[in-house]
């Protein structure tokens, strides 16, 4: 029984399709449309999505950044490096790590590259959770100009183990490719600390920041306040937060940005909605004898309205196949990454939201086709005919 | 008893009105009819008369407005949309004027659709959709889209749609008036066929009368009521 109706569903939606393929060039143009509003509302989404992940707390995040306090630009933030042995001692601190970073674009840019330099011996205890996926961490360690570059960076620059490449004023020599859970790792390229300070005009003993793993997710605020109640009195006081507040934090002007696409990504959606109900709209119309006719023959009313909410869904459907496709390849080879004072986001789409995209397109043409096929299912067979 | 058996249409005083701004149309009034099976029957009637009316009221795609309506053994005046629907499927094929076919399903395709919500499996469609086409002549054109044939062609693809679920009842509008004469009699010869052959009912339009000579029975309506009874 079941099985019968669904052989039926599935022998209107041949049905459906066939009268799509064959009205070749009203489903292209129609399909190109939904194509690019979806390819729209991909990127739109990718970005809400990579920001999302960029600065949303979650329980399971640890990382605490020590910058100086009431600076924003990596270039001003300067810290004495021995703070590291205090950090180290105070309650709850897990692991910490001194960072100089050097970066080729301090304001808000769409193609920066960022170099931390890290002390070799501490990076492995500090970041477990880094993953070399090409390349050997001993001929980083052996090399003074090696870097560690992170995936997203290295498959945007096309760098493997044995390039050297250049950015920020400096020379680096690739030894490896990391791969890392933390959004932020995977788009940055790991020096040595010695090597990146004589680089810089500030010399050795100065770094950027320091960045703390706390042991417990819960006490990232309590710590925070005990690194910058310890360095209040000095001349280099700190200001300590979450990686990713401090990520929203100076990264303001980008979220606000980001924050305003979220309209264009609404637009997309009205404009998929609203192209494909009048490709369906057009098609009943053009189509009101035949649909008389399939009802003379037999059909109900509901086959015939199914075949109208068919046609409007596999448009959405392949629609956003072609767009979600086209987007996440744009992005893939592209490899956008937004960077700002010192911060990476790379806008790599992930699954729910090509997912996303696809789902919705199919409810859009679903949706969009309702009015239509309501219409083409009321009407009385015999005015129909008439017409 | 057996006769009662033999009556496949009956109307009792059949009335149809339409609304029309604020007038109100009877393009059939009161009309009484019986056809029995096996029967070829012919409709004339000046233009306006009420004879599409009066067919599509019998194929169950318009409803009465007053009267009896007896069709196949169901009173088909008081079914609901989807139940008629089902019906129609059943119990009759109809034939139009200008074919309407689906111009983007090929022949067998379109001889195929009154087959598809049926339970019947893939294999048995195409067997039963080649037989129907072989049936109407047309066996070496089943791929052919309706631009492809001629009008006598189409017409026999568009008989052989309304044949294929089996119906023991046919109507058609003026199923020759967009043919010339030789293609439009081979299909009066056609029609003539299924019912002598399949025992078919049909009941059909016609302006022309080398058309209804072909009819065993005709019938003149003018306006909305049977005027004579002729023997074909
Ligand atoms: N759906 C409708 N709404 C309003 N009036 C209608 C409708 N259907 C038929 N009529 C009217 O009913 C009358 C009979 O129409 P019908 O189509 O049955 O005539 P006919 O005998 O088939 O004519 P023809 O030979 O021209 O096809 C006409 O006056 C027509 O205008
Ligand atoms: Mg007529």
């Amino acid at each position: 029984m079941m099985n019968g109706l669904f052989s039926k569903l599935l022998r209107m939606t041949v049905l459906a399709s066939k009268q799509l393929i064959r009205h070749r060039v009203r489903t292209l143009l129609t399909l190109l449309g939904v194509a690019s509003g979806m390819f729209l509302f991909t990127t739109v989404q990718t970005m809400q999505r990579s920001l999302d992940k960029s600065t949303k707390l979650q329980a399971s995040d640890t990382t605490l950044v020590v910058y100086r306090e009431n600076r924003f630009c990596p270039e001003t933030s300067r810290l004495p490096e021995f703070y590291l042995d205090e950090i180290a001692r105070i309650d709850g601190v897990r692991e910490v790590i001194p960072v100089k970073i050097a970066v080729s674009n301090c304001g808000a840019s769409l193609d920066v590259i960022t170099f931390r330099g890290v002390p070799a011996d501490r990076l492995s205890n500090y970041a477990p959770e880094m993953k070399l996926v090409d390349g050997s961490f001993e001929a980083w360690r052996a090399r003074d100009d090696g870097a560690l570059v992170g995936k997203e960076l290295a498959a945007k620059r096309g760098l493997k183990p044995g390039d050297a490449f250049e950015a920020v004023g400096v020379r680096v020599v690739v030894s490896g490719i990391v791969d890392s859970p933390l959004p932020q790792d995977n788009s940055v390229a790991y020096v040595h600390l010695p090597f990146i300070q004589q680089a810089s005009k500030h010399g050795l003993g100065v770094v950027t920041q320091f960045n703390v793993r706390v042991n417990d997710g819960a006490d990232l605020d309590a710590v925070s306040n005990l690194i910058d109640d310890r360095f209040r009195s000095e001349t280099e006081p700190t200001s300590t937060q979450p990686e990713k507040a401090f990520f929203a934090q100076t990264a303001r002007e980008l979220i606000d940005l980001i924050s305003f696409t979220r309209w264009i990504g609404l637009g997309a959606v009205l404009a998929v909605l609203g192209l494909i109900g009048n490709a369906v709209l057009l098609v009943v119309r053009g189509r009101v004898k035949e649909n008389a006719i399939l009802q003379t023959i037999g059909f109900p009313g509901v086959a015939v309205a199914y075949l109208v909410v068919c046609e409007g869904a596999l448009l959405g459907f392949g629609g956003s196949l072609l767009g979600v496709g086209l987007a996440s390849l744009f992005l893939k080879l592209r490899g956008l990454s937004f960077g700002n004072e010192g911060q990476v986001m790379a806008l790599l789409p992930d699954a729910s939201v090509l997912l996303s995209g696809m789902g919705l397109a199919l409810v859009l043409g679903m949706v969009a086709s309702l009015v239509p096929a309501w219409t083409a299912m009321r009407r009385p067979i015999v005015e129909s005919l008439r017409s | 008893m057996n006769e009662n058996n033999n009556v496949l249409i009956r109307c009792h005083e059949l009335t149809k009105n339409y609304k029309k701004g604020n007038r109100l149309v009877t393009p059939l009034e009161k009309l009484d009819l019986e056809v029995k099976r096996g029967e070829f029957l012919a409709l004339m009637g000046p233009s306006g008369s009420g004879k599409t009316t009066l067919l599509n009221l019998i194929a169950g795609i318009d409803q009465p407005s007053e009267g009896v309506l007896e069709v196949c053994g169901e009173d088909i005046g008081k079914l609901s949309r989807s139940k008629l629907a089902r019906w129609r499927a059943a119990h009759v094929g109809y034939i139009f004027q200008l074919y309407h076919l689906v111009p983007v399903l090929t022949a067998f395709e379109n001889v195929e659709l009154p087959l598809l919500l049926s339970n019947m499996s893939r294999r048995d469609r195409r067997e039963r959709v080649e037989h129907t086409l072989s049936l109407v002549g047309l066996d070496g054109r089943m791929h052919h889209y309706p631009k492809e044939l001629s009008g006598g062609q189409e017409q026999r693809v568009a008989i052989a749609r309304a044949l294929v679920a089996s119906p023991e009842l046919l109507v058609a509008d003026e199923p020759t008036g967009d043919l010339d004469r030789e293609a439009a009699d081979s299909v009066l010869q056609l029609l003539h066929q299924l019912v002598e052959e399949y025992d078919k009912t049909i009941v059909m339009v016609t302006h022309d009368p080398r058309a209804a000579e072909r009819a065993g029975r005709l019938l003149h309506l003018e306006k909305g009521r049977l005027l004579e009874t002729e023997a074909g």
